[in-house]
């Protein structure tokens, strides 16, 4: 694309259009850029429109051109396909710097973001004027006081030197912060300094300089201070080292001072000189926590003014960052080397009341929050996420002085808390926040015991507490009064669960139900949850503390008020409230007419959802709470089998006919457990299923896989005559060979053989055995995995323990001859001791064990090399701890990820499937190996002792010996 | 009291574990861009004030130390002016004449912290400094000269390059022709020429001063080889690694420096401890010839036997990269069983019971290098008196020092690695470490600003929680607010921490955690 006048008049208008409020042209104008865009000099050509004059081109134009131009970069600077070309590369470095500094704000802040792209990939090595012109043109923006162009430069040099905050430390990221180091910070200190020295002169000029002059210079010391932080933050730079007293006493300046005239000026005032202070923060903040050696000379200082600074902010409602970055630096200090700062007289005391306490009182925005947005509010209240709000960060400031003043936090806190309390006493109505405070900190600042669900608190005696502050809330008659106080007791309720003890939580569980009718979200929404966890509160020895008959008194008002729930405004989809059903359904006892009820409700909502799904939360304990009442209900009463299944499938029809992909994992799940559920023959409209489950169509997904093998597993086990008919087993196997093919899906592959083995009789599966045996083989030529090698011996001993050693050897050798063996030396022997898994160990020692004693071929003494390894074998799988001889073959988990919500699999927890032991008879396959063998050896005595000395390792022949003592046999 | 829920979107899997960061030895950067801390206890440049051979002594100097500055400079600019005169002058008494303006410059250059270099120079001293160092020129004038030229490429970096045209002349004198006080002078200025600029150092290389160097460091003298190995550390450290290189292969030098570190006096030890410091971290050839020598039991005899904090610095630095830098170091010299392994480990633990800040950094760091070995190297660290010592700094000791501690502890837990397997858990150690309370030590680097300790804690999180028996690993962590820190990285800029952290997050506290415990 060449720069002319033509160009010049097409890109024009292509760019007018694209403002167009008309789709027609809009599009027309977008799809002629996107079609330009592939040409070379595209970008160039653009980047020349936003550069013409504002006289000829219209301001919106060039803008719009501008938003393109660092779209364009983006994807095309360094992509695999259609990438810019070198030459045009070049002449964009040499016109982007002059261009975007001397463009109008909106303009200016687009080509910086297009030369931080360019600066992602080429600075410093591909672009080594970049540095000194902005350096000379910041010597030059500086000399003239321009603060457009020197705040276009800073903010240019701030996000290319971005990268040294968040990538790893190496040789080549070090060279290129040498680099930045050795040219920008002098440059940068001077302008820090001069820009200084202007704030100091026109903070003291009478009458003050308007709000407008001062802006720009603070926005400037904030992009220092920003820069400041990104050079730092590797390691202490040289040249920061020996300048820090002018860093630090600038920094310390604008903690302590007061700009009046800005801050006065309006919000926007406060929240600039704010942020500076916020910067500096940050950058003592890092100095504190690795140079504190270097720094230690000003920490005093700066400690004195953070906490004054703080005392102030801390009784505004707004001025939250600052407040945030403020509070973590003390908390540095407080947990660091110099924590003797707290140490002195009355400075915890002071700390609490003025800096913690006022932190953590609710604030307007808080009360906003709790109305409009409870999914946000709950998620910072209830479930940790709440990192970078005041309330938190003050309580994390009260515990990092707790790591070495435990006892002074404790008192001081605990009096806190006290004098809060009687505050509320002596006027409720007006002093309602102060419980609310007292409650937070108690419950902010309670520990977690290890590995349970036991959470502790040395401020106040839990008991008490809960029956003087906590129970007054729940018994409260009104529902809808004070509901942040409500919320406070539900959550205090539900965190210290465990310690509140049965009879006492008993007492309060028709509160909790009554409080599921709330109006406000975070009230039914904590109602919701808090019996959800008392339900799940386990005693010693894992008994869940409640039963069936502990809520069944109250069980059908809890039912109603839960379903209810779900019509409240924005509550259609409340995840805790679901979450609570799915708890109930697992521990009541419910009878046939509620089980009709429940899954009637939870039917409708499953046809809500499938409309559009958008909770995946809510989705998931829906299904849950589908698949625990189906399988308790029907387990009870296995009438009820039916029932379900007139309730579901209309509806699970409409998943699969409508292909609402996200819900074909669950669904295949619950089919797979209604399957299961019935007693054979299967009504035949499982049989169209099973069609469906065998169209290749449905295996694509990856994120069905496991669900259909799953299904595929119940229809072998509960069918297995259908399933011999026709061609169904041939489609079957069908599905085994492609499973097999990839890695990722090879063990389900498995799983589905393994099924069809252990399900089918051996006449039925005669046939295709010498095609099962070949695709093995296969797999085995392309690729020998752990997981494969582990597959395949679990394959085999299923496979020979089920129809004998002599049908595994014929039909292998029967595909190629004598491949037994060379399957038994080359993969068997060796790779026995990777089996895992107690049912896995005890099948494929017995499949071992009858080869060595049974088979012929191994009791050949030509074959005595192989017996004796074998033994070895199983000695070393027999007597290691799993860790000792599985390595690990990492963490990647079996099915194919990263495609998405839609698509990934995800396990119903009470859908599950049992286990089966393919030999219930058998209970411990260590004796069963040492019987058998010291039988064995009882035959041909002096035979086999010789062969164990000569084949087996030193180690095991100890172990074996060991096994033998432990159940007194001998090898003879 | 974070609920994590349940999240549907699955990640990565974990790629990395301690086994594969922290179990690898660690070498230090290369490149650095801190001020350079041996700066601090001995310069990289050096002001000559007394003289070397000792002999003479300035009468003048006390009385003249309060004068101002500005009647330095004058009567330097006319020292300069005396010299060029004295140099001119043929007549009778020539000799005494130039010496006696040389000695008259050299004072004024030596009497001040800040010797007014920038009025030497511009009087033009280093062309007439240099015709002093004419060949044949009796050894006073010779001395003089170089102890001027020392003290004027003590200054700046740009009046040091002044000194330019005189570098060959100041080489030349190095040879064995030269009376060993002045090759001595015209070492300490060439010292101070390498000093901080990597340019002159080329310089200097390209015109051969660093084999007549690494020879005056041969012969036991201790001035000459104080100075000449004070010199040559200087020249030689890069970090481009070819003058390291070089220098190990001069005949004698290894030789040298193991006898000097026998039996030298601490002083000349502690420069010949920096030329094995630089040698040790650039050059792989010196690496291993200096394992395979006696050094690392010198070394470790060294820090044994001696206080002093400017020795012990050098030598434990340089014991860390030879251990980092050569696998025979750990494996063959510092074998479990040996007595100087249990000596190393007693000197390790030493030194991180020094009050000594650094010391106890370069101890942690020398020790996760050997807690990086072989499993019997592990054992024998847990079972020293290191681990409780260990503990206590990870929870108390500055930031830079609890890192190191980490990268030790960290190793101690995880079986080395041979070719791709993946490392196994030694988990007598993890859960001895845990259960004696190192968790929250690691969940607190997650949370500092930097970025590698936060991968440290991110990694030994990944252990407690795939390695605790009995799934308490999950259970521990949540306790010590671990899912808190690790959540702080769900929108991180760097991947690998993002993907970590968010992945250990999904696949301990995916939806089995909330459904099976609570």
């Amino acid at each position: 694309m060449e720069w002319n006048p033509q160009t010049r008049q097409f890109l024009s208008d292509c760019f007018l259009h694209t403002l167009s409020p008309a789709p027609e042209p809009r599009r027309r104008a977008e799809s002629s850029l996107s079609e330009a865009s592939n040409l070379p000099n595209f970008g160039l050509a653009v980047l020349r429109l936003v550069a013409e004059p504002p006289n000829s081109i219209d301001e919106q134009i060039r803008q719009s051109a501008a938003v393109n131009f660092k779209n364009h970069l983006r994807l095309r600077w360094s992509s695999e396909d259609n990438p810019i070309l070198e030459p045009e590369k070049q002449q964009i470095k040499t016109l982007i710097v002059p261009l975007m500094l001397s463009a109008p704000s909106k303009i200016q802040s687009q080509l910086s973001e297009a030369l931080a792209i360019i600066g992602n990939h080429d600075f410093p090595k591909s672009w080594p004027t970049l540095l000194p012109e902005l350096v000379s043109s910041l010597q030059e923006a500086s000399q003239s006081s321009d603060y457009v162009k020197v705040n276009g430069i800073l903010g240019t040099a701030n996000s290319i030197f971005r990268k040294f905050r968040f990538q790893y430390k190496t040789n080549d990221l070090l060279l290129d912060l040498k680099y930045c180091l050795d040219n920008f910070t002098a440059p940068l200190l001077e302008i820090f300094l001069k820009t200084a020295s202007l704030i100091d002169s026109a903070a003291a000029t009478v009458p003050p300089p308007p709000a407008a002059n001062l802006q720009p210079l603070f926005e400037s010391q904030k992009l220092c201070c920003r820069i400041f932080y990104s050079l730092n933050f590797q390691e202490l730079p040289e040249f920061f080292e020996d300048h820090m007293k002018e860093w630090m006493s600038e920094f310390r300046k604008y903690l302590t001072t007061s700009y009046p005239s800005l801050e006065g000026s309006g919000p926007d005032g406060l929240a600039l000189v704010d942020e500076l202070r916020s910067a500096v923060c940050e950058n003592i903040n890092l100095y504190m926590e690795k140079n504190e050696e270097e720094f230690q000379g000003y920490l005093n200082d700066f400690a004195l003014a953070v906490w004054t600074l703080l005392v102030n902010v801390s009784q505004s409602t707004s001025r939250d960052q600052l407040a945030i970055t403020a509070i973590k630096f003390l908390t540095t200090v407080s947990t660091s080397v110099h924590h003797a700062l707290f140490a002195a007289d009355g400075v915890i005391p002071q700390i609490c009341q003025g800096i913690v306490i006022p932190n953590v009182r609710l604030r307007d925005d808080d009360e906003e929050l709790f109305e409009m947005n409870h999914i946000e509010y709950i998620r910072r209240d209830m479930e940790g996420s709440d990192l970078d709000t005041r309330r938190r960060i003050a309580c994390e400031l009260l515990k990092g002085i707790a790591t070495h003043y435990g006892d002074a936090v404790r008192n001081i806190a605990s009096a806190q808390i006290q004098s809060l309390l009687s505050s509320f006493a002596s006027n409720p109505t007006a002093n309602w926040k102060d419980k609310d405070c007292a409650i937070y900190l108690v419950v902010s600042l309670s520990t977690k015991k290890a590995g349970t669900s036991y959470v502790s608190t040395d401020l106040v005696d839990v008991q008490s507490f809960f029956q003087s502050v906590i129970v007054p809330e729940l018994q409260s008659s009104d529902v809808n009064g004070y509901p942040m106080l409500k919320a406070g007791a539900l959550k205090f309720f539900t965190m210290f669960r465990s310690q509140i003890s049965k009879h006492v939580a008993l007492q309060f569980l028709p509160d909790l139900v009554r409080f599921l009718t709330a109006e406000s979200n975070v009230v039914h929404s904590y109602a919701a949850s808090c019996i959800e966890k008392l339900l799940s509160v386990k005693d010693e020895g894992g008994r869940l503390r409640y039963s069936s008959a502990d809520i069944a008194p109250i069980f059908a008002m809890l039912m109603n008020n839960l379903f209810n729930a779900f019509k409240l405004p924005e509550s259609e989809e409340n995840q805790y409230v679901m979450k609570c059903i799915m708890r109930v359904l697992g521990v009541a006892d419910v009878q046939l007419d509620v089980a009709r009820i429940c899954i009637e409700g939870l039917g409708s909502l499953l046809s809500e959802v499938c409309k559009n799904p958008k909770n995946p939360v809510f989705n998931h304990y829906l299904f849950e709470s589908v698949a625990i009442l189906v399988k308790r209900a029907s387990e009870r009463d296995p009438s009820l089998v039916s029932v379900f299944e007139t309730s579901l499938f209309p509806r699970l029809e409409i998943i699969l006919s409508n292909d609402v992909t996200e819900f074909f994992p669950y669904t295949f799940q619950l089919l797979a457990l209604l399957v299961e559920l019935n007693r054979p023959p299967i009504p035949p409209i499982y049989m169209q299923i099973f069609e469906i489950l065998l169209s290749p169509d449905s295996w694509k997904r990856t994120s069905n896989v496991p669900a259909l093998v799953r299904l595929l597993q119940a229809f072998l086990q509960k069918a297995p005559n259908e399933i011999s008919q026709g061609d169904r087993l041939t489609k079957v196997l069908g599905i085994f060979d492609t499973l097999i093919q990839s890695s990722s899906s090879s063990e389900q592959g498995f799983y589905v053989l393994n099924t069809v083995i252990e399900s089918l009789p051996y006449e039925v599966i005669t046939p295709y055995i010498s095609h099962i045996w070949a695709a093995i083989f296969r797999e085995l030529q392309k690729r020998r995995t752990v997981k494969l090698l582990k597959s395949l011996l679990i394959f085999i001993s299923l496979f020979l323990v089920k129809h004998g050693w002599s049908n595994v050897i014929d039909t292998m050798n029967a595909v190629q001859p004598n491949i037994f063996s060379v399957i038994l030396t080359q993969f068997w022997i060796p790779n026995l001791k990777l089996i895992t898994g107690d049912i896995e160990l005890k099948l494929t020692t017995v499949a071992s064990t009858r080869l060595i004693c049974e088979s012929p071929v191994l009791l050949d003494p030509a074959a005595s090399v192989s017996w004796g390894k074998m033994v070895d074998s199983i000695v070393t799988l027999l007597s290691r701890k799993e860790q000792d001889r599985v390595e690990d073959e990492g963490d990647m988990p079996d099915i194919a990820e990263n495609v998405g919500y839609t698509a990934t699999f995800v396990r119903l927890y009470n859908a599950g499937r049992n286990e089966e032991d393919p030999l219930p008879d058998i209970k411990d396959p260590r004796k069963y190996f040492v019987a058998s063998l010291s039988q064995l050896c009882a035959h041909s005595p002096g035979r086999f002792p010789n062969v164990i000395t000569e084949n087996v390792e030193t180690a095991n022949q100890e172990a074996l010996l060991q096994l033998c003592n432990t159940y007194n046999v001998a090898l003879v | 009291m974070a609920d994590p829920g349940f999240s549907s979107t699955k990640r990565d899997p974990i790629k990395s574990s301690v086994g594969n960061a922290a179990g690898i030895r660690r070498r230090e950067h290369a490149v650095t861009v801190g001020k350079e801390r041996r700066e601090s206890l001995v310069r990289a440049k050096r002001l000559c004030r007394v003289g070397i051979s000792d002999v003479e002594v300035d009468v003048e100097s006390d009385m003249m130390i309060d004068e101002e500055q500005s009647i330095l400079e004058s009567q330097t600019s006319l020292a300069v002016q005396n010299l060029k005169s004295a140099l001119a002058y043929q007549g009778k008494g020539a000799m005494q004449k130039r010496v006696g303006a040389l000695q008259k410059l050299r004072r004024l250059l030596s009497r001040s912290e800040f010797p007014p270099v920038e009025s030497a120079l511009k009087a033009g001293a280093v062309a007439i400094l240099a015709q002093c160092l004419s060949f044949g020129s009796p050894d006073e004038q010779l001395l003089e000269a170089a102890w001027c030229l020392t003290n004027i490429a003590a200054g700046n970096p740009e009046e040091t390059k002044a000194l330019l045209p005189a570098l060959p002349l100041l080489i030349a004198h190095l040879g064995e022709k030269s009376s060993s006080p002045v090759a001595e002078q015209c070492a300490w200025a060439l010292g101070n020429v390498a000093g901080d600029d990597e340019e002159l150092r080329n310089v200097l290389l390209i015109q051969g001063a660093l084999i007549p160097l690494a020879r005056m460091m041969l012969p036991y003298r201790r001035s000459t080889v104080r100075t000449a190995a004070w010199a040559l550390s200087n020249l030689i450290k890069g970090p481009n690694p070819k003058a390291a290189n070089e220098l190990i292969c001069v005949d004698g030098v290894l030789d040298a420096i193991v006898r000097h570190l026998t039996k030298a006096d601490d002083e000349s030890a502690t420069e010949v401890a920096w030329v094995v410091v630089y040698l040790s971290a650039l050059s792989n050839i010196a690496t291993s010839m200096l394992v395979k020598s006696d050094v690392l039991q010198l070394l470790v005899n060294r820090l044994a036997t001696s206080n002093s904090l400017q020795l012990m610095i050098p030598v434990l630095r340089s014991l860390g990269n030879l251990i980092a830098g050569d696998s025979h170091a750990t494996y063959t010299v510092l074998s479990p069983g040996l007595a100087v392994t249990d000596n190393a480990i007693q000197v390790m633990i030493k030194c991180l019971k020094s009050e000594q800040r650094v010391l106890k950094k370069e101890a942690a760091w020398v020790l996760s290098n050997i807690a990086a070995g072989s499993v019997e190297h592990k054992q024998l660290i847990y079972s020293s008196e290191a681990v409780p010592l260990l503990l206590h700094l990870l929870s108390a000791a500055p930031f830079d020092i609890r890192k190191e501690v980490a990268y030790i502890l960290g190793n101690l837990c995880v079986a080395p690695t041979k070719g791709d397997e993946k490392s196994s858990l030694i988990l007598e150690h993890l859960v001895s470490l845990v259960e004696k309370g190192c968790l929250p030590g690691f969940i607190d680097l997650v949370r500092s600003a930097d970025i590698e300790a936060a991968r440290l804690g991110l990694q030994f999180i990944e252990l407690v929680l795939r390695g605790m028996p009995n799934g308490k690993g999950p259970k521990l962590v949540e306790q010590e607010d671990g899912i808190e820190a690790m959540e702080r990285f769900q929108f991180h800029e760097n991947e690998d921490l993002r993907t970590m952290a968010n992945s250990l997050v999904d696949k301990y506290f995916g939806e089995d955690y909330g459904l099976d415990e609570l």
